[in-house]
């Protein structure tokens, strides 16, 4: 009697512990799987981010604090290598080694870069606002990773473009932390896309000036890049545009002369192609508003009507048409 | 000493001049106007600053071949407003000229420098298209009723009238 209560108490209490180590096991690889999935953006945002090695070093370090704490790993006199030496790469391996360790799925991992950055998941809330590319990486585990993979082969001169543009990226930034939350994955790719291509374009024009010593050679096979793959497939609403302003663009405005900037360059208020600067573009729209090209009265809200064709041109249309405005 | 202190002087005195029209944008439009006008001018047409008033210019085109106006020089004045070019340019036609889209004060009927001017018209644009009205006239939006119809109805007698008032007036 006294044994059968006590197999009677310790046989259910088995089951649950081992339920209970099971479930945590499979939270922990589910967990795993899901950062898998984050850890391709995130090695790709920091080959982005190569240039500021300082910071990602310093970074990793944090990161890699955070993981040794995490798993209470017997390598924890290893994980704090990297705060005293430089020796980043070799930590790195030992980090994936714990993941394998934890979880089969990381066969497939593909370098020490992610699989640090893995363990720290958790703790990428906190360094949002550290540094961009952080941030940056934080904006993109939202669970694209297919899309990603599939946008591989842009990667090269995307990221390029990307890492010319990287000044423009915290003000990216600020729209990007509500979106993470978003459960639709529909609406990610196409976001990141338009968030890239417009930086593409605008660093190809600074790329490009005419005193640039590679421009003849480099030019026309990146021009038909630009404008063949990517303006007809991805941009659904701005293929007349996008091969104007790589084609043509006016170096000076036509309406009064002065030479266009940046800015002006990439803005394109008309669909008639007609370019002109900001300033005249807000005289012609507090008068009757119409394109000098084509007399067409301008579209009301241009900004408005771009976002709602390609939702990523917000982030970046919005200030400056707000600059356009403070300015004058 | 006394050139550079004078060069100087002048450059103070235009850049002031522009500032307190306070239309530079205007004034480095219509200024680029006048060095393209002077480099390419367009056939039997010229223009210029009256005096030393970027905004008041003087034209003439000369009457083109093949029409009753052959041979005649008309001359126009040109004021540019100070929101040039979002604001055409006012062109008076200073010779008497007998035509249906120009009355007899000199005014002109021309689209293009009324409510379908457009900011990328230069002078170079509305001289040309004042030219044209030339060989042709259009008698269905006239200034001068009188010539329109005798244009629609007799235009051998417009034609005569016009050559006339050429030789009185634009030679």
């Amino acid at each position: 009697m006294v044994s059968d209560s006590i197999t009677n108490v310790s046989i259910p209490s088995a089951p649950i512990n081992n339920n209970n180590a099971r479930d945590l096991g499979k939270k922990k690889r589910a967990r795993s799987a899901k950062l898998k999935q984050c850890k391709l953006d995130v090695r790709r945002e920091q080959w982005l981010s190569q240039g500021a090695v300082k910071n990602k070093d310093c970074k990793e370090e944090q990161h890699a604090g955070l993981q040794g704490r995490r798993e209470r790993n017997n390598h924890r006199s290893l994980v704090m290598g990297p705060r005293d030496g430089e020796n980043v790469g070799s930590i790195h391996h030992q980090h994936q080694h714990q993941h394998h360790h934890d979880s089969d799925l990381d066969s497939n991992s593909p370098s020490s870069f992610t699989s640090s950055v893995l363990g720290s998941h958790d703790s990428e809330t906190i360094f949002t606002g550290s540094s961009s590319s952080s941030s940056s990486s934080g904006g993109c585990c939202s669970g694209n990773i297919t899309e990603d993979d599939d946008d591989g082969c842009l990667d090269d001169w995307e990221a390029v473009a990307d890492a010319l543009a990287a000044d423009e990226k915290p003000k990216n930034q600020s729209s990007e932390p509500p979106r993470e939350h978003e459960p639709i994955t529909q609406l990610v790719p196409p976001r990141q896309i338009e968030n890239s291509k417009p930086q593409c374009a605008r660093a190809m024009a600074k790329a490009w000036r005419p005193d640039d010593a590679f421009r003849p050679q480099s030019l026309p096979n990146l021009a038909k890049q630009l404008s063949l793959p990517n303006s007809n497939v991805k941009r659904d609403g701005g293929v007349p545009w996008a091969c104007n302003s790589v084609v043509s663009p006016p170096s000076s405005c036509p309406i009064c002369y002065e030479d266009l900037d940046l800015t002006d360059t990439s803005f394109l208020p008309c669909l008639c192609g007609f370019r002109l600067c900001l300033f005249c573009h807000k005289t012609i729209l507090e008068g009757d508003g119409r394109c000098p090209g084509c007399r067409k009265p301008y579209e009301n809200d241009p900004v408005e009507a771009e976002t709602t064709v390609h939702g990523g041109s917000l982030t970046f249309r919005l200030p400056r048409s707000c600059s356009m405005i403070t300015r004058s | 000493m006394t050139t550079s202190s004078s060069s100087s002087l002048s450059l103070a005195s235009t850049s002031t001049w522009v500032s307190t029209t306070s239309v530079s944008s205007s004034g480095k439009r219509i200024q680029r106007e006048m060095v393209e006008l002077n480099m390419d001018p367009p056939p039997d047409c010229s223009a210029g600053p009256k005096g030393d008033n970027l905004y008041h210019w003087v034209a003439t085109i000369i009457g083109p071949p093949g029409t009753p106006y052959e041979g005649g020089i008309y001359f126009l004045d040109i004021t540019f407003p100070s929101d040039y070019p979002f604001q055409p340019p006012k062109v008076v036609f200073r010779t008497r000229v007998f035509h249906c889209n120009v009355d007899s004060s000199g005014n002109v009927s021309l689209e293009i420098i009324k409510d379908n001017w457009s900011p990328a018209l230069t002078i170079t644009k509305v001289l040309l298209a004042i030219r044209s009205i030339f060989t042709k006239p259009d008698p269905y939006n006239p200034l001068v009723p009188g010539i329109a119809r005798l244009y629609l109805a007799d235009k051998a007698k417009h034609d005569e009238l016009a050559s006339e008032w050429t030789l009185r007036f634009a030679k």
